[in-house]
Formats: C-alpha cells, sequence, structure tokens
C-alpha cells in the first residue's frame, strides 16, 4: 500500500474479443492513438469464452486488474456470446467486492472495431480505477523466496 | 409432524412395486437422536424408516452420488426407479437438478415430507452439552422435546431451529408423488439480513473477514461433496489440466477454492445449508451462497429449485439485462 500513491504502474490483463474489441485495439494502435501502456491483452474468440474463473486465476497470478471486453450487445459475431458475458460478470464482479475484492479491478466494457478512441478512453479509466485502489495484495500466490 | 406409522406404511407399498429398486429414508443414527441415510431395497427394511427433527441430511445428494457402472455385455441395465424422501428445502434440489436435466422425472419416486424445521445440532450442543449421544428429540407444536437422563426440556422452536428454517419459503415439498402429511404453511420469510450487513462494510473489513475464514478451511472438499448440485463428473477441483487451483492449503488457493464453488452454484444453490453444516472448520458458506442467491434473485427474478421447466439462470439471457457497470 506504500506505493498506492507514487509511481505505481499496474499490471492489467485484458481479454479481448477476436471481433470486435481486439479490432478496435487494434485501429487505436494503428491510428497512433497513445494509451497507458499497463495492459496484456489476450485475445479470445468471443468474450462468452471467458470463464470467471479466468478473472480469478488473473488476479492469483499477480494481475491487479481485469477487463473483459467484446462486442456491443446485438454484434457478436456468435449471436449472444456477450449476453451470456454480461450476465456471468455482473455476478462474478458482485462477488469478488462481497469478499472484499474491490470492484475497480473487475471490470467489463464493449467496444466495436471502429471504435479505437473508445479503446484509449476504456483503458485510461480502467488504470486510472486499479491506480486509486493500489496493488492488489489480496489472495494472489505468494513466491517462495529461499 | 409426520406419522411414523404412516411414513412407513407408504414406504412399504412403494418398494414392494416391481418398478422401485431402492428407496432412500432417515433410519435412527448408532446414538442418542441423531438420524442417518437408510437405503431400503426389501420391504422387512422398511421398519427402521423415522422422521424427527434430527433428519438433517438433504438425500437429494444421494441420486446424483450414485455411481453407474458400464453394463456388462449381454446384461440390461437396471432401469427401475429409485423412491426419495424429501423435506421441502430437498424438494428443491430436486427440482434444480431435473431443470438442469441431470434424470428425468419419471426416474424418481418422491415421497413428500412437509417439513415444520429441523434442530441445529450445534445449537443442541451449546445448550446442552453431551446429549446428543444419548438423548431423544421431537418436535410438540412450537416446542423441540429432548429427553434424556429421564429428563425432559421442553426448548421453544426458534432457539434450536437451523437457521436455513429460519427463513425457510416452501417448506412443503415443491414436487411430490405422495405427501406424508398435511401441507405446512410457510413460517418463515427470507430478509437477507446477514447478507446485507457484511455488504455494508468497506472492502478492507470484507477482506478481514473473509480471509479470516478461507484461511481455517482444512480443504477436505465436505462442502463439495455434500452439495446436492455438485454432482459434475469432472469437477475443476479434480483436474489437472488446466490445473485451476493448486493443492495446496494456503490463502491463495483457498480463497480459489471458495470462489470457484461458490460461483458454480451460482443460481443453482438451493438453500439447503449442506455445506455450512458439514464444515469441520464453520466456514459460513451459506453466507457466500446466499451472496448469489440475493443477487440472481434482484437481477433476474430467478430463484432456484423452483421450476423444472425454466432454463437455468446462466444458459439463458435476457437482452435488458442490466449493465451499468459496463463501460
Amino acid at each position: 500500500m506504500a506505493e498506492k500513491n507514487s509511481d505505481f504502474e499496474p499490471n492489467i490483463v485484458a481479454f479481448l474479443c477476436n471481433w470486435c474489441s481486439y479490432a478496435g485495439a487494434d485501429l487505436a494502435g494503428t491510428s497512433r492513438i497513445q494509451y497507458p501502456s499497463n495492459v496484456r491483452v489476450i485475445r479470445v474468440m468471443c468474450s462468452g469464452r471467458v470463464n470467471p474463473l479466468f478473472v480469478m486465476n488473473a488476479l492469483q497470478q499477480g494481475a491487479d486488474g481485469v477487463l473483459i471486453s467484446g462486442c456491443h450487445p446485438g454484434d457478436c459475431h456468435y449471436m449472444q456470446g456477450n449476453y451470456y458475458a454480461r450476465r456471468r460478470f455482473m455476478l462474478m464482479r458482485n462477488f469478488l467486492e462481497y469478499l472484499g475484492v474491490e470492484p475497480e479491478r473487475v471490470r467489463m466494457s464493449w467496444v466495436s472495431a471502429s471504435e479505437g478512441a473508445k479503446w484509449k478512453e476504456v483503458i485510461e479509466e480502467v488504470v486510472s480505477g486499479v491506480k486509486s485502489v493500489g496493488p492488489m495484495n489480496k489472495f494472489q500466490r505468494r513466491q517462495l523466496n529461499w | 409432524m409426520v406419522e411414523i406409522e404412516k411414513l412407513r406404511e407408504i414406504a412399504r407399498e412403494v418398494i414392494s412395486r416391481e418398478d422401485v429398486r431402492q428407496l432412500i429414508g432417515y433410519r435412527q443414527g448408532t446414538y442418542g437422536f441423531r438420524a442417518r441415510p437408510a437405503f431400503v431395497t426389501t420391504p422387512e427394511e422398511v421398519d427402521q424408516l423415522i422422521f424427527s427433527p434430527a433428519c438433517v441430511n438433504n438425500l437429494a445428494t444421494y441420486l446424483t452420488l450414485e455411481e453407474k457402472l458400464p453394463v456388462p455385455r449381454g446384461q440390461e441395465p437396471d432401469l427401475r426407479k429409485v423412491a426419495v424422501m424429501v423435506k421441502g428445502c430437498d424438494s428443491r434440489a430436486l427440482v434444480q437438478q431435473m431443470e438442469e436435466k441431470a434424470y428425468e422425472r419419471d426416474r424418481i419416486v418422491v415421497l413428500g415430507i412437509p417439513c415444520t424445521g429441523v434442530v441445529d445440532m450445534d445449537k443442541v450442543e451449546e445448550r446442552f452439552p453431551n446429549v446428543l449421544s444419548r438423548g431423544e428429540i421431537a418436535m410438540e407444536g412450537d416446542k423441540f422435546v429432548l429427553s434424556f437422563d429421564g429428563k425432559r426440556e421442553e426448548v421453544p422452536k426458534e432457539e434450536l431451529l437451523a437457521d436455513k428454517c429460519r427463513r425457510c419459503r416452501y417448506p412443503t415439498p415443491l414436487v411430490y408423488d405422495q405427501l406424508l402429511d398435511e401441507e405446512v404453511a410457510r413460517f418463515a420469510d427470507d430478509d437477507y439480513s446477514d447478507v446485507l450487513e457484511l455488504e455494508k462494510r468497506s472492502a478492507e473489513e470484507k477482506w478481514a473477514y473473509w480471509e479470516e475464514k478461507f484461511s481455517r478451511c482444512i480443504r477436505c472438499y465436505s462442502c463439495r461433496n455434500v452439495c446436492p448440485m455438485c454432482y459434475c463428473e469432472d469437477c475443476v477441483l479434480d483436474r489437472l489440466n488446466p490445473q485451476w487451483m493448486r493443492r495446496s492449503v494456503d490463502i491463495s488457493e483457498n480463497t480459489a477454492y471458495h470462489i470457484a464453488r461458490a460461483y458454480h452454484l451460482a443460481g443453482r444453490c438451493i438453500q439447503c445449508g449442506e455445506c455450512q453444516r458439514v464444515c469441520p472448520v464453520e466456514i459460513p458458506l451459506m453466507e457466500l451462497n446466499r451472496k448469489f442467491y440475493k443477487d440472481v434473485e434482484e437481477l433476474y427474478d430467478y430463484e432456484p429449485g423452483t421450476d423444472a421447466e425454466a432454463p437455468p439462470l446462466l444458459a439463458t439471457f435476457k437482452v435488458d439485462d442490466r449493465e451499468d457497470f459496463i463501460l
């Protein structure tokens, strides 16, 4: 917590759907839009592919925040994957909040392939949110220091 | 309260049927008034069946727990039905299992017991130390009556009632072929006061609370094994590739275990309270399950284990589900 206000740079794992958000992030890149470099992107075929246990596992393995991003409702390449994801992460987020994991750490967004600028805003929002709550210091795996 | 003679008579009738293989009910435990499951296969064994406020087990677990061995060549599988005695909460487990297509309705015979509540053994132990192993218990009207050492103690129902019964919305089974007694009116409702109280705390306080609870966990997996809804043949806990959580007993893996267990019961837990009852280190597991139960009811207007025809919660969606948390 000492780092909370200094130059803490969070690790954020982002699960992006192949058809919208990944292309959106790509557009942000090709358009040379500057956004914080704290995100580590994992491409999945659909936001409905993201198992809620991925979130738990990412937080365990040292992520300070997790972002799940998919197509806007109605635009899913697989028709309904993002609707299922929406239900799952609503519950997961509420539950983690109940355990004491700040809701700023688990975020979800809809970013379409043409929204490079929105991607930048989303990342700025997520990074500042995670920075405000500081490093994850709850249930990550501890490395043995021999 | 169910009359034992009537219960045995109906049970005898059911087990004598050609198409019933086994009847699962309650019998006297080895000591005192504890009850344990009875697996009856012949009409002679019916005389051991009982029902008392000590019959806390959820027998729905055993329907899915039974090992299904491959049938040797030339033999026919045993397709006869299994009869099971259920209280109100247990019947919801059956409904939820059928909602998930664990088995068909015509595979089971349900003997419904309208339930006026069961005791919490821990509360009995606290109030009358050591009588569990040599006393007797019965329910008379609004009182539990304990007899031990020639004494007779009457205790108001409220004081020894299990927590799950205090907020039971369905004391009469929701699904049954035969009802063993008159229907019981709802005598309690759920106000989620325990969940609401925890929700109000700050993130640090919440984590401090859960860290203490989770760090006690010895990972015996009793809560999973006793749960009527935990019947996946391939459980994430046993899986080695990917290994979702390691075997080590530390706060990280214990928390991961409890998140996974509770999440897998989201929209499925039917509030029978068995997980918390069997926990050897007294982790309040129901507080985890009840958080989901409350959210699911508030957000999606869905109550698990009440409608066998409805689609499972997370296998369906509405276009206008809430999404105010999405950026």
